[in-house]
């Protein structure tokens, strides 16, 4: 079984040769359905917003866990609360009512630096409109998640992680040097640099055009493929979610397995059947 | 929780460092990688030129402070003078040296001095080892002037060369002094301590003090003045402040540096509050430039403040951050800015170095800290209500972009800054009371000024109905982005109000200076005609001279009573040893008053009313005009009587009135006027001054010659010296005023930096839209304009305001309208904030749209 402590080790050099990465893919394939470890758990979570007779539920009585190793993908129409939802379980929001725990942490107890402090290189984010700081450097922006946690940085870790995303020769551009595709891969090397165990992607090729968007999918799912990591992915486009272990459906503020008949029927994301 | 999710489930934790070292390392990286962004670059120079400024000058005063008394004691001949009828006690010396000053000894009198048949009335000069303390000697040996510290040699004198003329004498002369011949052995024209006492009215000789003893002249009943010349460190006079008022309670006159500074010295006072004037306004532009470029810095940091977040960065972690960042930002800053004050005030002494002559001391270390302390106060007190929004941004802000913590309000901005600023001012000045009164005075203005752009905004957007489209819509921009825009125009305007008051208050000075010391001011005073001489010796005068002053009656007398009680008695006990009482004073009358005076109190006297006044009974006291500082000196006012002793008689006179006078005017000047009649009967002398160009004066010689015992002044030397002075002092002037135009560009700089993501969002909105660059610019240029056009004439009227206030109070100038600063000011800024825009934006319109939308998405 593998650990968090050993899916580190996997991807300890991200820039090792071809060989070993073959070797260590193979490994987290095959360690991945054995690992029941739960990284996420939700119970009866709600959400609500506003107050009085103002008030508007978005997350309703929600129930899920999620294991290490897992990808995830939480599909749902504009508007249903998917990344409220994803603000939720990554701490960055809190719940109304319910028990959210994020690696055996119940979130509810910890204030935002308590939840700040459990994310602290363990979480990994790609979101839909990159969020690179426009005056840092390929590179730096890379860096930045790495220098936060750890006092002595190596600057070739981030290099080697922009080289295997295909950007060794931009890493001094700057964002706006970039076309979207190419900053979607920065925010996928810092995402993965800190070898977190778990990635939250938030519409990650949302604002990409279909072939660049499927590049994009393409390596961050490699990328957690062989890094082990845990994936929850929030998006509309159901193509996507397929490419996930499991698809969940967030309607009405209640998350539905993807097959589930009650829901299935006529909750499909988009009105596009998939899968 | 389910039994899976156990503790195990958790990874190794990797917590944020939170240690200083860790902090300070990401700090610098974040600053490093900031320096990118051209709001850092503003933040920065605008520290930069908030410590150049406060450190130049903070180095030049202090330096300058010093050697200044130094300056004053050249012309005085020494930190301290001691003044009697009789020689020094070795205890006085003894006194002196003890306490750690250099000494040296003097006698001055008045005598005869013969050449052949002819006489001449000369002051003579007799010096001893080590003078001059101060300053040196312009001696023509034969061969051209030459500048020397040497005493005569013994039995040869130096003379001036107005005595020979006078004489008819040439060098290798010998005159006789008492019972001795002296050969002169060279002309002075001049000497350090060229004081402007009644001696030296008449033509100075230099002699050695033993051969003035020798000479017979220091001989019981001769009218002698033995001066104690004293030089030393400030500590050392200041240890001497109890033992000096003994000492003239015993009469001996004491002149101090600190307190009897030369008539030069008002001049450089008031340049030297002008420098700090200008500090102060470099500070302020500097705050406001710092406090525009804070608020787009934080903007752009949300997102960095947003992500950290994500990352794990604790509240505390990010504020360490940013604090560590900002802090290394200041301390860069404050290094970068005190090496170029340190240049700065080099040049600013290299200007003024002919008339420090001595050795300055070095830059001490105060001007230093207070320029590192004025830019970490600036950054906390303009920028810090900003800076707190970073650390209450939500990691949920990278998803919900509107979630951004709302903005510091610009009134808790101001009011911090204010606080600040007011906290420097009073540390500047140490005067708490004017620091706060500045401060409120400060705060009403603006609240002021924000409702007169609100109004000038409205009336834009009617007055531009009328004008062509892009006027139009340029004007429209403005008012769409309203509290931005009159944010913005309420920065600029303050901004020019500050360059325009430096630039006015530096031409009024000058102006003033140059006023006061006009080409044909004169150079030349005639003292001592006998009333018998006058009408001949005017008329010759007038022969050679077209600038002449009025002539003026003297009379000699003490003022012995106020009020029917001993004068002494009955001032205040700091006014005790006030020179007025000490000696006795020029009196004089006059039917009208002086041209350079002005009345601030009572009624002038005509002189009917006096005569009939001094008709009606001898016992009732005339009316008199005194001047106003005399009467501050002396607590005196309206109704005041005033006994006056004259040669041995008194007469008693009611102050009907109170005069300005303009001492620095270089014409006769009186403490006390009386009407024409009262003091007729009292033995009185004329006095003139007049104009005589240097290559003209040969022309006073047949004067001399006719009317020998009128005594001819030349103060031609002393004139240049003050014009030159205030020629560097100027130029001094405006190196400063350079500055603070440099930390008004960077105020407009930075501001128009901060409001450029906004512009770029609507340019490319209004281009995706269809709308032509050639349309794009003008409206751009438009508005633009009507913001510099706004600022300016806002500007105008603070400018005016506070110049009204600066001068009436502190500078002690006239009230004057500027009525180009009214045409200037908003046209000015106008062409400016529109140049400089235009300029900003260059880079925007040459950007595809869809790049400027997509930099905005980032933030």
């Amino acid at each position: 079984m593998s650990t968090p402590e050993t899916r580190k080790q996997d991807v300890e050099h991200p820039g090792q040769d071809d060989s070993q990465r073959d070797e260590q893919e193979g490994h987290a394939r095959s360690a991945r359905p054995q690992d029941r470890t739960t990284i996420l758990m939700a119970r009866q979570l709600e959400k609500t917003v506003g107050s009085g007779s103002s008030a508007i539920t978005i997350l309703k009585a929600l129930d899920l866990e999620i294991h290490a190793g897992e990808s995830v993908a939480i599909v749902g129409s504009s508007g249903s609360g998917k990344s409220t939802l994803l603000a939720l379980l990554a701490g960055l929001d809190t719940l109304t009512h319910g028990e959210l725990a994020l690696f055996g942490e119940p979130l509810s107890s910890l204030d935002e630096d308590g939840r700040a402090r459990l994310r602290a290189g363990q979480v990994g984010f790609v979101f839909q409109n990159f969020q690179l700081l426009p005056t840092l450097t390929a590179l730096e922006n890379v860096l930045l998640p790495l220098e936060l946690s750890e006092s002595s940085v190596d600057a070739r870790q981030a290099q080697q992680w922009l080289a295997r995303v295909g950007l060794e020769a931009r890493v001094q551009h700057l964002p706006k040097q970039l076309s979207g595709g190419e900053q979607q891969r920065v925010a996928i090397a810092r995402a993965f640099v800190t070898r977190p165990a778990l990635v939250f992607a938030d519409e990650p090729t949302g604002n990409l055009d279909r072939a660049t968007g499927d590049r994009i999918a393409d390596l961050l799912f490699t990328l957690n493929r062989e890094s082990g990591t845990t994936l929850v992915l929030v998006t509309h486009d159901p193509q996507l979610a397929a490419r996930c272990d499991r698809t969940l459906i967030l309607d009405e503020g209640r998350l539905h397995a993807h097959g589930d008949s009650t829901a299935a029927s006529h909750h499909e994301p988009d009105g596009v059947d998939h899968r | 929780m389910t039994a899976r999710s156990t503790p195990d489930a958790r990874p190794s934790t990797r917590h944020p460092s939170s240690g200083v070292a860790h902090t300070l390392q990401l700090g610098w990286a974040g600053l490093r990688r900031d320096l990118r962004a051209a709001d850092v670059r503003a933040l920065f120079l605008a520290l930069v030129l908030a410590v150049a400024a406060t450190t130049m000058i903070g180095f030049f005063l202090d330096r300058i402070g010093s050697a200044l008394e130094r300056q004053s004691g050249q012309l005085l001949g020494g930190d301290l003078v001691l003044v009697q009828g009789n020689p020094f006690d070795t205890q006085v010396l003894d006194t002196l040296e003890d306490a750690g000053m250099t000494t040296a000894r003097q006698v001055n009198t008045v005598s005869m001095a013969g050449f052949d048949d002819r006489f001449q009335l000369a002051s003579l000069k007799g010096v001893a080892p080590a003078y001059p303390l101060y300053g040196s000697f312009q001696v023509d040996f034969g061969d051209g002037a030459e500048t020397t510290t040497q005493l005569p040699e013994r039995h040869t004198i130096w003379v001036e060369p107005r005595l020979g003329t006078a004489l008819g004498l040439t060098l290798g002369d010998s005159i006789t002094l008492g019972d001795e011949p002296f050969r002169v052995s060279g002309w002075i024209l001049e000497e350090p301590d060229h004081d402007v006492g009644l001696a030296s009215f008449n033509p100075r000789i230099m002699i050695n003090l033993p051969d003035l003893e020798r000479s017979g002249l220091i001989a019981p009943g001769a009218r002698l003045t033995w001066r104690l010349l004293a030089a030393g460190p400030p500590e050392a006079v200041r240890s001497l402040d109890d033992q000096l008022e003994t000492w003239q309670d015993r009469g001996i006159r004491v002149i101090d540096v600190r307190k009897d500074s030369p008539r030069i010295g008002r001049a450089l006072e008031r340049s030297q509050q002008y420098l700090s004037l200008s500090g102060l306004a470099a500070v302020l532009l500097a705050g406001v430039a710092v406090a525009m470029a804070t608020r787009r810095y934080v903007e752009r940091h949300l997102d960095t403040a947003a992500l950290m977040r994500c990352f794990g960065a604790s509240q505390r972690q990010l504020s360490r951050i940013f604090a560590a960042q900002l802090a290394m930002l200041a301390l860069t800053a404050a290094a970068a800015g005190a090496v170029l004050g340190l240049i700065g005030q080099w040049a600013l002494l290299s200007l003024l170095v002919q008339f420090l002559p001595l050795e300055l001391p070095p830059p001490g270390p105060l001007p230093l800290l207070l320029g590192m302390l004025t830019a970490v106060a600036i950054l906390i007190g303009f920028a810090g209500p900003t800076l707190l929004r970073l650390k209450q941004v939500s990691a949920l802000k990278v998803l919900r972009r509107e979630l951004a913590p709302l903005p510091a309000s610009g009134w808790v901005v101001i009011i911090c800054a204010s606080l600040m600023f007011g906290a420097l001012l009073w540390l500047y000045s140490g005067d708490l009371v004017l620091s706060a009164g500045l401060l409120i005075g400060g705060l009403v203005t603006l609240v002021v000024l924000w409702g007169v752009a609100q109004v000038m905004l409205s009336l834009l957007l009617r007055g531009a109905a009328l004008l062509p489209r892009h006027w139009r819509q340029g004007s429209r921009q403005l008012a769409r982005r309203r509290q931005s825009s009159i944010g913005q125009i309420l920065a600029f305007a303050v901004t020019f109000a500050l360059m325009a008051l430096i630039a006015l208050v530096r031409t009024d000075l000058i102006d003033d200076w140059q006023s006061k010391l006009p080409d044909d001011a004169p150079n030349q005073f005639a003292i001592n005609i006998q009333p018998s001489q006058r009408d001949g010796f005017i008329s010759a005068l007038d022969e050679i001279t077209d600038s002449r002053s009025e002539v003026y009656p003297i009379v000699r007398g003490r003022l012995v009573e106020i009020n029917g009680v001993t004068a002494r008695d009955a001032v205040p006990e700091k006014a005790r040893h006030d020179g007025n009482l000490r000696r006795e004073i020029n009196l004089t009358w006059a039917a009208t008053m002086p041209d350079n005076n002005t009345l601030t109190e009572g009624a002038w006297f005509s002189d009917e009313d006096a005569r009939e006044k001094q008709a009606a009974t001898r016992e009732a006291p005339v009316g008199v005009s005194v001047a106003k500082s005399m009467a501050e000196d002396l607590s005196l006012g309206i109704g005041d009587r005033l006994t006056f002793d004259i040669g041995g008689r008194e007469i008693t006179a009611e102050i009907t009135s109170l005069r300005n006078v303009d001492w620095e005017s270089f014409q006769p000047n009186f403490f006390v006027i009386f009407p024409p009649g009262p003091l007729e009967r009292f033995s009185h002398s004329f006095i003139t001054a007049f104009h005589l160009p240097l290559d003209e004066q040969q022309a006073l010689g047949p004067l001399v010659q006719q009317y020998p015992s009128v005594s001819l002044l030349d103060i031609d030397a002393i004139l240049q010296q003050v014009r030159d002075l205030l020629r560097q002092v100027s130029r001094a002037v405006e190196l400063v005023l350079l500055f603070v135009l440099l930390a008004g560009v960077a105020v407009l700089y930075a501001a128009l930096t901060a409001s450029r993501p906004a512009r770029s969002h609507e340019w490319a909105l209004l281009r995706v839209f269809g709308a032509g660059d050639r349309r794009l610019v003008r409206t751009q240029l438009a508005e633009f304009g009507w913001l510099g056009f706004c600022s300016g004439l806002l500007g105008a009227m603070l400018a005016e305001g506070v110049s009204a206030l600066l001068y009436g109070v502190w500078l002690d100038l006239d009230v004057r309208v500027h009525p180009s600063v009214w045409l200037l000011m908003p046209l000015g800024g106008a062409l400016l904030i529109g140049g400089i825009g235009y300029l900003l934006s260059t880079p925007l319109r040459r950007q595809a749209p869809m790049e400027s939308l997509r930099l905005l998405g980032e933030g």
